[in-house]
């Protein structure tokens, strides 16, 4: 650990615990608390990755989890930022993008001899000519793109979750504005939530200048409050509508409501714009800081720094301090804004370069020297330059407001071209910006506005008084009186790469040719040049970029206008923002008898239902020889009372239901406005005022919402809906020996006249109390049982009991579908879409247009008066025994050599083992349809397959067996 | 390499050449496009190009690709549910196929192939259907197990472990991804270069009637003369629409998307669910492109929002578990104009001189060279062209719609 | 997450609602309507870009259909109450109607 100072205040390592972990195949040593870029800066270590263009070396730069340079592959988890990732003993770190390693990579030097053929969008300008040339060229750009790798397919989950968080005022950023916001907004009874990305409060009193004495007080007085809670290493990912907060910490994703927000979270070091600006050794001053005070570690050994503002000489002395020879100094600025003792005694024994700027960076992979040269008035460099050798080159030339989230929640931002900052306006009334975010950077000043925001916040929740006009226009003026921090100019004229974009490597000479190619708005130049599209989402290049597009158009920057910001502000794992799996899954009262059986369950919609038992052929003959039994718990159910029941009926359904008598059972089909069928069920009147009403599975929920719409609107006086799906189990026992068997678990009368066909009966099955509806969906003699749902397993296993003697079988869904296709009933969703209406999809009979009125009718008389040019309708296929699949095509065949023309498609298909037939439901022209027994051709296999329109049901088509 | 590059290697400090230029606008026109997106830029080419017709104006409220063309996760494919839907689809991606020669600049079209997954017999069913269709049509289309699935992507879980497994799904191998700005800036070049006028900046604030005649547009920068013109925008056009008093049957809702991080690609397939409400792919950047189905209600804000984040997420991670640790970098929304049967609007209106190429939903970018070139002849020629006919306004009207809605709720 | 105003059960996130379209309401008399009249209702819509009038259902709360005024390109909800029969008669009714 050659580069570790000796233990310091402040530093928030602990040396007792040693870590011991890999990076790049390599063994290291790390500190509990260290980063695994403070480990390996340490360690000396200057190169972490390579970049995504050129595979040229990158160091660390930014050191606060923005810039695109220390991502690496942690295990299976790719583009980790190494300076906000903590090392954990045993961990197993990969440098990304390279070929083959970090030290020796052999598309380095190919990209340096290519790049002057890979100028900016190069891509959109070669490879394409003749086509087949992209076919080899796109293998070899995916061969070389990307950061990260996903190389094992399968990885278990690692527990992600997810919790709701709610407070007055959200305070984000827990430096001095921040702080002292939350103890402001605390004071006037605000619950507060202060959340921060580090691991500990104080933001930069902790990485700079002589403020930390402050930290322990503030510290303590937010310890001490009652009404604040703290959550360190929380990043704040997003604002949302209505204040609606993403933040994430490790695996958990936090949503958080809040009353109002104040959004400290500081300031971004701008980059400087020179030659080789990318060289491993170039850092922000920021990022010397935070590597000295929080890990104590030295970033180099002989340090130019270059500077705009009182910061740079901050870091000079801090680095001075820490034993790091200041070789030079280089300031834009004519003089040092404010005088102090560290100034003085920095100018007394380094050379300082008043007045100049660095052009460029020099050296392999790792910074060796850096140029100096002087600047003129108007941002261009003159002679004579200043070679000065070095070994890291830190640069603190201005800042940008880190305000994301301002902008995502609604504020707007305004350019100061004296001050070269950014100003907010537009701010809503519950969201607040302080500190450095603001553009505050005197810790006072900072401490005041935190202050004055946190109290606004806390009134703006409804906590205490809004602080007086007054003493904002007191801090606003404080702050305008502030020295400048932020150089106007972004880059100096030079030769060689200045790279504006670390992420996508990205040249000012790039944005100056897109510019000129007509790519010419900022918007139009990030999608042409990719500048901000990166990992670091324009953290380091926006403002740059909008800089140098202003100066490319002869615009102002305010004219020029920035890109969006939009979230994440920082990037967040697909794990955290999923959770845990919360899917939900209905079952039915039965469920888990099915699987006892060892059913194979399907999806239906949210339900798992038995597909099968065991040989669906076997369970369709138990029902048409002997008798079975299918769970249908999932049929939508609903209880309508009143006098006006007949009245919505009449209206919802497209069949009649006024004369229903009590006792009687009708079906009923729905449609839309459209006069597209929605859904169809049984309803049953139980009472003079009380009817009993069922959906299908999938209809259930859109059905009651559908019927609640018109009810609520107009069309529900006199009626009461309630949805009892839940509440009710239903088993269905069908097949000739169901009255029988039901006769044994009940003393209801079940005989043909007492109980006929189409007729509802209440009474006690098994002890039960059932609602019985005597329908036939499988064309069988059978029974509906309805009862609550909490005996539904009861009434099931003594239903299989009372049936063993009859041979029962319990069927699944598809020994019922084929039941219902041997009666040729539909199932709306399979055999109607989108476009079906009932006239064409075989339930005219039911369309009663003669009606007053009822949803559809319109579109229905419409439908009639110019008839439908395709139909529903049953059929055979004689001679096969393999159902040709659902989804098929009906063709009509083409003549010599042309393709066949689509007429139809099979929307329901099986062989039944009833007839030893293959049957089913198709769409087709009407005037084939109209025929029985009408000869038409499926497309199977590239071929024509014969096929007969059947009307009618293939099995019992007089209805007796299900009237017996 | 290039001679393009090279020159531009030889070339120095020297400007480029620009792909297209800024013009004062002129008092009139021949015709005006509204939008400045794939769509109108396309049909401005295809006008001069095709038919001669050289003094078109395209007017973009911002600046061009701002819209769904470039919000849009670029997603191309043919294999649709409807024998129109299909020859009309598979005609644009024979367009897209030939694109980067005939603009002369790559639109990186990769055809990577497209897998949408059925989770459930349903959904199994409409992709045995839908490939029936293509197939009958010439578009190279079936449906693949699980077995099959994995090998065409490892990262798949095909268990049963899922919530929704996977049964099955419909492999179209000409689907694919291409880069849709390059699309835009394709057509903006090659219409720039036969005269066609590119207003950037021009927002349209009226368009002048009268007596059911189109006669001209008002725009912030002055008005202009015109008897044709032509409705592209997305996102607007109703209230477009409504300035020539037409009224449409359109919901405007936002469809949000995302990136991830770059990743080495390790992704070659197309993956689309409908039931999960998610599509994904991975870009020649590396990056994974994801999507979803459109917002919940209808809005025109085009701001993201978590819960989308959220939902896609979730599906994402359970359909590739080994996915949890890729991050999202960026979301944002397009927005997309639902109509009732899920099929766009082309061709003619009530009102002379006013044509509309709207309603694009989720499939704008599909269609945008054949749309663009439809509507060109249909200006031109002043018939509807055989293959968007069962697009016309006036099928709504007519209750005769496209049966296009039953393919899947996401529509990628 | 916008929050939703439901006159029944007072503000809640949007995710416990589902939205139920335009407010256009139903002629009262459809059988009277041309065609073209009949397809401009069932299938037209204003769409606007500003203030639009519409229906929100509380799926996971009481089930109350109710309206609400929501500004479409901010999303502001400016108020949200009960559907009452005194709409049904207002100049709106009488125009869809017309």
């Amino acid at each position: 650990m050659a580069e570790r100072l000796p233990p310091r205040t402040g530093e928030v390592i602990d040396r007792e615990e040693e870590l011991r972990f890999q990076f790049d195949g390599e063994d290291y040593l790390a500190f509990s608390g260290d980063t695994i870029a403070s480990a390996l800066a340490a360690t000396g270590v200057r190169v972490f990755s390579r970049s995504f263009k050129y595979h040229r070396p990158r160091g660390l730069l930014c050191c606060a989890g923005h810039c695109p340079n220390c991502l690496v592959q942690v295990g299976e988890e790719p583009n980790v930022r190494a300076c906000r990732r903590r090392v954990e003993a045993g961990m197993r770190v990969e440098p990304q993008n390279v070929t083959p390693t970090l030290k020796r990579d052999w598309l380095a030097p190919v990209m340096r001899a290519l790049s002057p053929f890979m100028s900016v969008g190069f891509y959109y300008k070669t490879l394409y000519r003749p086509s087949w040339v992209w076919k080899l060229g796109e293998p070899l750009l995916r061969a070389a793109t990307g950061l990260g790798k996903v190389s094992v397919p399968k990885i278990p989950s690692e527990g992600f979750d997810k919790q709701y968080l709610r407070g007055d005022v959200v305070v984000v950023g827990a430096g001095p504005a921040g702080m002292s916001a939350t103890l402001s907004a605390a004071g006037q009874g605000a619950s507060v939530l202060l959340l921060d990305e580090n691991g500990q409060l104080g933001g930069h009193l902790r990485t700079t200048g002589d403020t930390q004495q402050r930290l322990p007080s503030l510290l303590e007085k937010v310890r001490a409050a009652g009404n604040i809670r703290v959550f360190t290493e929380t990043t704040v990912t997003g604002w949302f509508d209505h204040s609606w907060l993403a933040a994430v910490r490790g695996h958990r994703l936090y949503k958080i409501r809040a009353g109002a927000v104040v959004l400290a979270s500081g300031a971004l070091e701008r980059p400087l714009l020179f030659e080789n600006n990318d060289l491993p050794g170039v850092m922000l001053g920021s990022a010397a800081q935070r590597l000295l005070r929080l890990h104590s570690v030295k970033p180099g050994q002989r340090a130019v720094v270059m500077t705009a503002n009182d910061d740079g000489w901050e870091v000079a002395a801090d680095l001075r301090a820490a034993g790091v020879e200041v070789v030079a100094m280089a300031d834009e600025r004519e003089r040092a804004a404010s005088s102090s003792a560290r100034v003085d005694a920095l100018s007394a024994d380094v050379p300082v370069f008043w007045r100049h700027t660095v052009a460029a960076a020099h050296g392999g992979s790792a910074v060796q020297a850096a140029t100096i040269v002087p600047l003129d008035g108007d941002g261009d460099t003159q002679a004579p330059r200043h070679r000065q050798d070095c070994d890291l080159l830190l640069v603190s030339v201005g800042w940008t407001p880190n305000t994301g989230l301002a902008y995502q929640a609604g504020v707007r931002f305004g350019f100061d071209e004296k001050r070269a900052e950014l100003t907010a306006r537009d701010m809503p009334e519950n969201f607040a910006i302080a500190g450095r975010a603001a553009g505050t950077h005197l810790l006072e000043h900072e401490l005041a506005e935190g202050a004055l925001a946190g109290r606004s916040m806390a009134a703006a929740a409804g906590r205490g008084d809004a602080p007086a006009a007054a003493q904002w226009t007191q801090v606003q003026e404080e702050k305008a009186a502030e020295p400048a921090r932020s150089a106007p100019w972004v880059s100096v004229a030079g030769a060689g790469k200045r790279f504006l974009c670390y992420c996508e490597d990205v040249t000012e000479k790039d944005l100056y040719t897109a510019v000129a190619e007509g790519y010419d708005s900022i918007e139009l130049l990030k999608r042409y040049s990719t500048i901000s599209m990166g990992p670091c989402q324009g953290k380091m290049c926006s403002m740059n970029a909008v800089h140098l597009c202003a100066r490319a158009n002869a615009a102002s920057v305010d004219e020029t206008g920035s890109t969006k910001s939009r979230p994440p502000l920082q990037p967040i794992s697909l794990g955290a923002l999923a959770g845990q799996n919360m899917e939900p899954v209905r079952v039915t009262p039965v469920h888990d008898w099915h699987l006892e059986r060892g059913a194979k369950m399907m999806v239906a919609g949210l339900w798992l239902r038995p597909e099968r038992y065991g040989d669906p052929a076997g369970e369709v003959r138990a029902v048409r020889e002997r008798v079975g039994v299918i769970d249908v718990s999932t049929l939508g159910k609903y209880k309508l009372t009143g006098p006006s029941v007949p009245d919505i009926l009449e209206k919802i359904y497209i069949n009649r239901w006024r004369k229903l008598a009590v006792g009687r059972v009708r079906y009923g089909a729905m449609c839309n406005t459209e006069g597209i069928v929605m859904d169809d069920g049984v309803t049953a009147r139980v009472g003079e005022q009380e009817w009993y009403m069922t959906t299908t599975s999938g209809g259930a929920g859109s059905v009651n919402e559908w019927m609640q719409w018109w009810m609520q609107s107009g069309w529900g006086e006199g009626v009461q809906l309630l949805n009892r799906t839940d509440d009710f189990a239903a088993v269905n026992l069908a097949g000739p020996q169901a009255r029988a068997l039901l006769q044994k678990l009940t003393g209801l009368q079940l005989g043909n006249d007492q109980f006929p066909y189409m007729h509802a009966r209440s009474g006690a099955v098994a002890g039960v109390p059932c609602r019985l509806l005597r329908i036939g969906f499988t064309g069988e003699l059978s029974y509906e049982l309805h009862c609550p749902s909490s005996y539904g397993r009861h009434l099931w296993e003594r239903l299989l009991a009372a049936g063993e003697q009859f041979g029962i079988l319990p069927f699944g869904v598809e020994a019922q579908r084929v039941l219902r296709l041997e009666k040729g009933h539909l199932i709306i969703g399979q055999d109607t879409d989108a476009l079906s209406n009932p006239i064409a999809a075989e339930l005219s009979w039911a369309v009663k247009l003669d009606k007053e009125d009822f949803l559809g009718q319109r579109s229905l008389i419409r439908v009639t008066e110019r008839g439908v040019r395709q139909r529903l309708v049953g059929f055979t296929v004689p001679g096969v025994s393999v159902a040709p699949e659902e989804g098929l095509q009906i063709v009509a065949l083409g003549s010599n050599g042309k393709r066949p023309e689509i007429i139809g498609w099979v929307s329901s298909c099986r062989f039944s083992p009833t007839l030893n037939e293959v049957i089913g439901l198709c769409w087709l022209p009407s005037e084939i349809a109209e025929t029985d027994g009408a000869e038409f051709n499926i497309w199977r296999d590239e071929r024509p397959l014969a096929a007969r329109v059947h009307h009618g049901a293939v099995y019992d088509p007089e209805g007796a067996r299900l009237r017996s | 390499m290039s001679m393009k590059l090279v020159r531009q290697a030889l070339r120095g400090e020297r400007p480029p050449p620009r792909m297209w230029r800024a013009h004062e606008l002129r008092e009139r026109y021949d015709a005006v496009i509204i939008g400045g997106g794939a769509h109108g830029l396309c049909c401005a080419y295809y006008l001069a190009e095709e038919h001669g017709i050289t003094d078109v104006a395209v007017l973009e409220k911002r600046y061009i690709g701002a819209g769904g063309s470039g919000r849009n996760t670029a997603i191309v494919r043919s294999n649709y549910l409807t024998p129109e839907g299909v020859r009309f689809y598979d005609a644009s991606l024979k367009l897209y196929e030939r694109m980067a020669g005939e603009l002369d600049i790559n639109v990186m079209l990769s055809q990577r192939g497209h897998l949408t997954l059925a989770h459930n017999d349903g959904s199994l069913r409409t992709m045995r259907r839908r490939a029936e269709v293509n197939r009958l049509q010439g578009v190279e289309s079936r449906v693949i197990f699980p077995e099959e699935i994995e090998r065409l992507c490892p990262h798949l879980d095909v268990s049963d472990h899922p919530r929704y497994p996977i049964l099955g799904a419909l492999y179209h191998p000409r689907g694919g991804i291409m880069r849709h700005d390059a699309v835009v800036w394709g057509y903006a070049h090659q219409a720039d270069a036969r005269g066609v006028h590119i207003h950037q900046l021009t927002e349209v604030t009226g368009i002048a009637v009268e007596g059911w005649r189109v006669t001209g547009v008002e725009t912030n920068r002055g008005n202009i003369k015109t008897g044709t013109v032509l409705n592209a925008t997305a996102g607007w056009c109703s209230t477009t629409a409504a300035m020539a008093g037409v009224k449409l049957p359109v919901t405007t809702s936002p469809l949000q998307a995302c990136v991830s991080e770059p990743l080495k690609p390790f992704l070659d397939v197309v993956i689309v669910s409908g039931s999960l409400h998610v599509y994904v792919s991975q870009s020649d950047r590396g990056e994974l492109v994801m999507g979803a189905s459109v917002d919940p209600f209808p809005s025109y804000s085009s701001r993201g929002s978590l819960s989308f984040a959220e939902s896609l997420a979730g599906h994402i991670v359970e359909l590739m578990p080994a996915l949890q640790h890729v991050r999202l970098m960026r979301q944002w929304a397009g927005l997309c104009d639902m109509t009732p049967d899920y099929s766009p609007i082309m061709g003619f209106t009530p009102v002379e001189g006013f044509y509309v190429d709207v309603g694009w939903g989720t499939y704008g970018f599909k269609a945008s060279p054949i749309s663009g070139k439809m509507l060109a002849e249909c200006i031109a020629t002043q018939r509807t062209p055989d293959l968007i006919a069962p697009f016309r306004l006036s099928r709504f009207s007519e209750f005769d719609l496209v049966g296009e809605k039953g393919a899947a709720s996401v529509a990628n | 997450m916008l929050i939703l105003n439901c006159p029944n059960c007072g503000e809640r996130n949007v995710s416990e609602f589902r939205n139920g379209g335009e407010y256009r309401p139903r002629p009262a008399c459809p059988r009277e309507k041309d065609d073209l009249q009949w397809a401009e209702y069932v299938y037209l819509r204003s769409n606007v870009s500003g203030v639009q009038k519409e229906w929100w259902y509380h799926r996971a709360g009481c089930g109350l259909w109710f309206l609400a005024e929501r500004h479409t390109k901010t999303n502001e909800i400016t108020a949200t109450y009960r559907w009452r029969p005194a709409a049904a008669s207002s100049e709106e009714e009488r125009k869809a109607d017309g």
